[in-house]
């Protein structure tokens, strides 16, 4: 099992880096967080990455589907699945070997943006342990969104269709956020509870709530979960 | 090695196969033959385990396909109809891919994907990209694939469709030697691939099997064997030796071919007697054999009576 969770993952980032994919989203996603970084200090004046962060946590929403896309769906239409599954692999070994493959690209997206604290520092006193626990923050909001661009990609053998559906489903988590003018005072709670943007809230604030640990790791849970019904079922279609 | 007992799959109200039955010993190349959409991928898939059957039982290298996929997987070299290929990945990454997946040691694994690539000729050829490759080269790492974790059984979809005609000897050649150390399933429409190659055949139509049985069984099948003797003598016209033979209790037509032999019907195998008769007429026998019809006829015959 840890044997082809591995096989999967190295075989993943291989087809990552060579495809132009990666470095194109590595890219675009340091420049805008280089963007969001100098609009945050510009428009604020504090030595924080308040505002990058939430800036990017919302990127990332758009992201992370693209780079999830190809995963299960490509596999499907080269016909690659059919070799997976008649190889003595088992479904739960590819989907992780598959989201840690993600999870890493993510990971260094989110080194590369480490240059703008290092920066930070040299001019003002950032909170380091803030620091921390944003990064912590962003990379559960990538854990999150990719298992759910994952489970977009399993659906479909195109790959379009599979990273805007990723968007769709992703959206409603951050708009809903908004939606208290609009259902009332008394759906307050419910809008809490599933909204992406308060669940990150108390990362950018430095502090570690187990409660919003749980949110994330539930929503990976739930979408890896259900990559793996839908692989499961699509045998027996 | 292999075998299925009934094997029957149905999505939802259409039946794909139905109670498939058949088997293969050791080392044995079965020829798996049936138009397009008979069922030929279908019965594959379920053998390698990728589908669930709806109904029946297949047993492969001695493990239940149901109760132990992944045995059954560690067994099974399977080649689908369009090489299952990364095309991002060259040769040499691909294969250590599958090997990796398939539990060939790390110490092994140099040294098995060096011999399947020298086995399908793709020596020297590691560091090319796959989806570079044409579709022949790109045949011969599907089948490198289906090969790199030394399975007992093989599983070929269609191995040499898309091949030019050197490709094809090549393939086949491959698949010729591999026959008595692996058990291979091989599955086509090119009836003198399985003529060539294999010692029993499948036919499958409609989803069901149509014919099985020895190559010469299943082309028996199809009604036309007759019996072609030469008789030399001077004495006689040739009307009197045809009608000596015609003569004989269990031959029921004699007709006299352009070249001056005897065409001979019977049910049951005459040569025997055949034989006695001529040599007791002091005559002498140049020519006396079976002639079964070619694959492809006995096919059309099958697969067409079928459908009538």
């Amino acid at each position: 099992m840890i044997r082809t969770v591995w096989a999967i993952y190295r075989k993943e980032l291989r087809v990552y880096f060579v495809s132009p994919l990666a470095y194109a989203f590595l890219g675009a996603f340091l420049f805008l967080a280089g963007l969001f970084f100098y609009l945050g200090i510009a428009m604020t004046g504090e030595a924080s990455l308040r505002v990058m962060l939430g800036n990017l946590a919302i990127s990332l929403l758009f992201v992370l589907p693209m780079l999830t896309m190809r995963q299960l769906a490509e596999e499907q239409r080269q016909g690659t699945f059919e070799l997976l599954m008649t190889a003595p692999v088992q479904l739960p070994a590819l989907i992780l070997g598959k989201w840690f493959a993600v999870l890493t690209l993510c990971a260094a997206m989110l080194v590369g943006t480490l240059l703008f604290p290092i920066v930070l520092a040299y001019y003002g006193e950032p909170d380091w342990g803030m620091v921390a626990t944003s990064y912590i923050g962003m990379f559960c909001c990538c854990a999150a969104f990719s298992a759910a661009g994952m489970f977009t990609s399993s659906l479909t053998d195109d790959q379009v269709a599979a990273g805007l559906g990723g968007i769709l489903l992703l959206l409603p988590f951050w708009l809903v956020g908004n939606a208290t003018a609009v259902l009332g005072e008394e759906w307050q709670e419910v809008i809490d509870l599933v909204a992406l943007l308060p669940h990150l809230r108390s990362f950018t604030r430095g502090v570690l709530d187990s409660a919003d640990l749980a949110w994330f790791g539930g929503f990976c849970f739930i979408f890896l979960f259900l990559t793996y019904r839908t692989l499961e079922s699509r045998r027996w279609r | 090695m292999i075998e299925a007992h009934g094997l029957t799959k149905r999505y939802g109200p259409m039946t794909a196969i139905e109670d498939v039955s058949f088997s293969v010993a050791d080392g044995e190349i079965l020829g798996f033959i049936g138009p397009n959409g008979a069922g030929k991928t279908t019965t594959m898939r379920i053998l390698t385990g990728y589908l669930p059957a709806s109904d029946g039982r297949a047993i492969v290298a001695g493990h239940d396909v149901f109760e132990q996929p992944l045995k059954v997987k560690n067994a099974v070299g399977y080649l689908p109809e369009t090489p299952p290929l990364y095309r991002e990945l060259t040769v040499g990454q691909y294969l250590g891919f599958v090997a990796e997946l398939r539990g060939v040691a790390r110490s092994q694994r140099l040294r098995r994907i060096g011999e399947v690539m020298e086995k399908v000729g793709l020596t020297g050829w590691e560091r090319r990209i796959l989806g570079s490759l044409s579709k022949g080269y790109r045949q011969r790492v599907g089948l490198a694939q289906a090969m790199v974790h030394d399975p007992p059984v093989l599983i070929l979809d269609e191995p040499t469709s898309g091949l030019d005609p050197a490709q094809v000897a090549g393939v086949r050649e491959l698949i010729a030697r591999l026959a008595g150390e692996r058990t291979v399933i091989l599955s086509t429409h090119i009836l003198r691939e399985v003529e060539a190659l294999c010692s029993r055949v499948v036919v499958i139509d409609q989803g069901r099997v149509a014919a099985r049985g020895s190559l010469e069984e299943v082309c028996a099948m199809a009604g036309g064997v007759w019996y072609r003797a030469r008789v030399e003598q001077e004495e006689e016209a040739p009307a009197v030796v045809a009608a000596a033979v015609g003569g004989l209790a269990g031959v029921t037509e004699v007709q006299a071919l352009d070249d001056g032999s005897l065409q001979i019907q019977a049910p049951g195998d005459p040569r025997a007697e055949i034989a006695r008769l001529v040599v007791s007429r002091g005559w002498s026998l140049a020519a006396l054999d079976r002639q079964v019809p070619g694959l492809e006829e006995a096919f059309l015959h099958i697969v067409g009576r079928e459908h009538g």
